[in-house]
């Protein structure tokens, strides 16, 4: 921070035209103010506008007026089953992929940091799968597990284990999303955890050896609450994109078998674009942003990432 | 872990079991992390019937371009590529160009009442808004202004997820980088802008390209709202050139490993020229990487 914030203004001499004087005065502010112009326009608009339409049925044809019909939208909410298993769906994808990407993460840091924190290329190329477009990796897993020709059936069967469906069967298409993004994300966890280890203060460990403390309470006592905020960080990222999921569901199952997979923001695509409803839909996307705005702030708020 | 003074207690041989499995760890999964990547560029070079051979072919035997040319000469994937192309340097031009001067000014100014910490929080949290969400309301707005199927509704819609960003990200930069040579480019008789143009952006020129790098990433792999605003050949972006050809009765395999892969190559060359970047980038600024 400039201490002489207020001053500046007055020190330089080549200023010339008032114009200048005026912009070099509130420059704090001239610079801010693009950002957040285009961040109103492209956030706050939409979300007021999406308010709008959330309270009115609107007809897939657009020569018909929107109706009001107030809080109709949010009430069909409570009995749309669909809607709920789209957030059952959610919730299970996201916890259980979140927390598999986190142990996997964490484990293989804590496991491997001492051996290639030097080695940066070794880990760039660990981390290669988190930065591929996801379209990408849902077509390679869609070949992966092809039920006919796919590599997966063909491990199964050179173990002797019996071929299954992977993303066609009603039972394992969830798991199926969850490997595959388990297979891109635990690369983010995993680098955001060598950071982190890589910054912790060697004092406290020497001290805890010299007091005869395990390597258990050691992590328990020492690792955990020093890697405390990166945790937060790659929970929080990976909880919010895990919300979103989109992509892989779209490509490998489009939501099926029997709507195992049907996920809330396919669910609101299909809502708006296949069933033309957009104003039930606008009511569903509030709901989402309802739950990730809650989820962020109390994160965040927790966690004093904001400063 | 740094446990250097514990490993005298230990007997050598607990110190080879933990190096042994910890390579063997490494290299199981360097094979998981490689193999669906080298999966998808093996089955690009096959010709059809060898993708569906079974047992699959582990190394194509006939390597052929077939669905190169398939895929980026008799249909139009070079044209969606270009459009990616497009759209992504024309978002990271606009976010790149804003979020420094924003992240500059979240990072050196004082504002009123707690402003400073209040705008950042906010830039953050539009960062956290699901894309689906805003996906009604943009297109109502593009159908509206006719600019569904353009590449500047993409780029002004990608620029809403590029943006926040970009600002966190040069905000952290600047942040780390002394203020005296700015104050002293003043006393010199500098002005405050010309302090911010002379002296601080040079010295965050590895922040910037980081920065543009991510955003072009980003960009390059976004899909949702693509699918959404574009429907025509002539701006739709290479995932949904891809996304288009897995059709719910027959999938082109070759075609789109061909696609596929060739829209995986430029990240992994990315993924590389950032890699000192990659985890400060990755955590918006907030881990140091």
């Amino acid at each position: 921070m400039l201490k002489s914030d207020k001053g500046t203004s007055a020190a330089p001499l080549r200023l010339g035209s008032g114009l200048e004087r005026w912009a070099e005065r509130h420059l704090r502010y001239l610079m801010l103010a693009p950002t957040v112009l285009i961040l109103l326009a492209l956030t706050i608009f939409p979300s007021i506008y999406m308010f709008y339409a959330a309270v009115h049925r609107i007809s897939p044809n657009p020569d018909l007026p929107w109706e009001f019909i107030g809080i109709g939208n949010f009430a069909r909410l409570l009995s749309d089953g669909q809607f709920q298993v789209a957030l059952r769906n959610t919730a299970i994808f996201t916890i259980v992929a979140v927390t598999i990407e986190f142990l996997l993460g964490l484990g293989l840091a804590m496991l491997l940091d001492k051996y290639i924190r030097r080695l940066t290329f070794l880990k760039t190329v660990l981390m290669i799968p988190m930065m591929l477009p996801p379209i990408a990796v849902a077509i390679t897993w869609k070949l992966i597990y092809e039920p006919q020709f796919g590599v997966l059936n063909e491990i199964m069967f050179r173990l002797g284990l019996p071929l299954q469906a992977w993303a066609g069967d009603v039972n394992l298409a969830m798991f199926s999303i969850i490997v595959a993004d388990v297979w891109q994300w635990t690369p983010f966890i995993f680098l955001l955890m060598l950071a982190g280890l890589a910054s912790l203060p060697v004092e406290p460990y020497e001290a805890a050896a010299l007091d005869g403390a395990s390597s258990w309470r050691q992590f328990w006592d020492l690792t955990i609450p020093f890697l405390k905020p990166v945790i937060a960080i790659a929970l929080l990222l990976r909880v919010m994109d895990a919300l979103r999921l989109f992509d892989l569901v779209f490509i490998l199952t489009g939501g099926g078998p029997a709507d195992r997979t049907k996920v809330l923001s396919l669910y609101i695509y299909q809502v708006a674009y296949r069933f033309a409803d957009p104003g039930y839909a606008a009511a569903i996307s509030l709901f989402v942003l309802f739950v990730t705005i809650v989820l962020s702030t109390w994160f965040m708020k927790r966690m004093r990432l904001a400063e | 872990m740094p446990m250097a003074t514990t490993i005298v207690t230990r007997s050598r041989t607990r110190e080879t079991v933990l190096r042994l499995s910890a390579y063997l760890t490494i290299f199981v999964a360097l094979v998981l992390t490689l193999f669906p990547v080298y999966w998808i560029a093996a089955n690009s070079f096959k010709f059809d019937i060898d993708i569906f051979a079974v047992p699959p072919e582990w190394v194509p035997r006939n390597p052929t371009l077939k669905h190169y040319d398939e895929a980026f000469i008799q249909r139009p994937f070079l044209r969606y590529a270009l459009n990616s192309f497009l759209v992504a340097v024309g978002t990271t031009t606009i976010s790149v160009i804003f979020g420094t001067m924003a992240g500059y000014a979240l990072a050196r100014f004082s504002y009123p009442w707690q402003w400073r910490k209040q705008i950042s929080f906010w830039i953050l949290s539009t960062r956290m808004m699901p894309p689906i969400v805003s996906i009604i309301p943009l297109y109502l707005f593009f159908n509206y202004f006719d600019m569904l199927n353009t590449k500047s509704a993409l780029i002004i819609a990608y620029t809403a997820f590029n943006l926040p960003f970009a600002t966190w990200m040069m905000k952290s930069y600047f942040q780390d980088l002394p203020v005296e040579l700015e104050e002293a480019a003043i006393v010199d008789g500098d002005t405050r802008w010309g302090a911010f143009l002379h002296v601080a952006l040079p010295l965050a020129r590895p922040g910037l390209a980081a920065t543009a790098i991510f955003c072009l990433i980003i960009s390059w792999n976004e899909f949702l709202l693509s699918l959404i605003i574009t429907l025509t050949e002539q701006s739709q972006t290479l995932p949904i050139g891809i996304a288009g050809r897995v059709t719910q009765y027959s999938t082109y395999w070759g075609e789109i490993s061909a696609a596929g892969f060739m829209a995986c190559v430029p990240i992994v060359i990315f993924a590389f020229m950032v890699q000192k970047h990659l985890v400060r980038g990755l955590s918006l600024g907030a881990v140091k990487g």
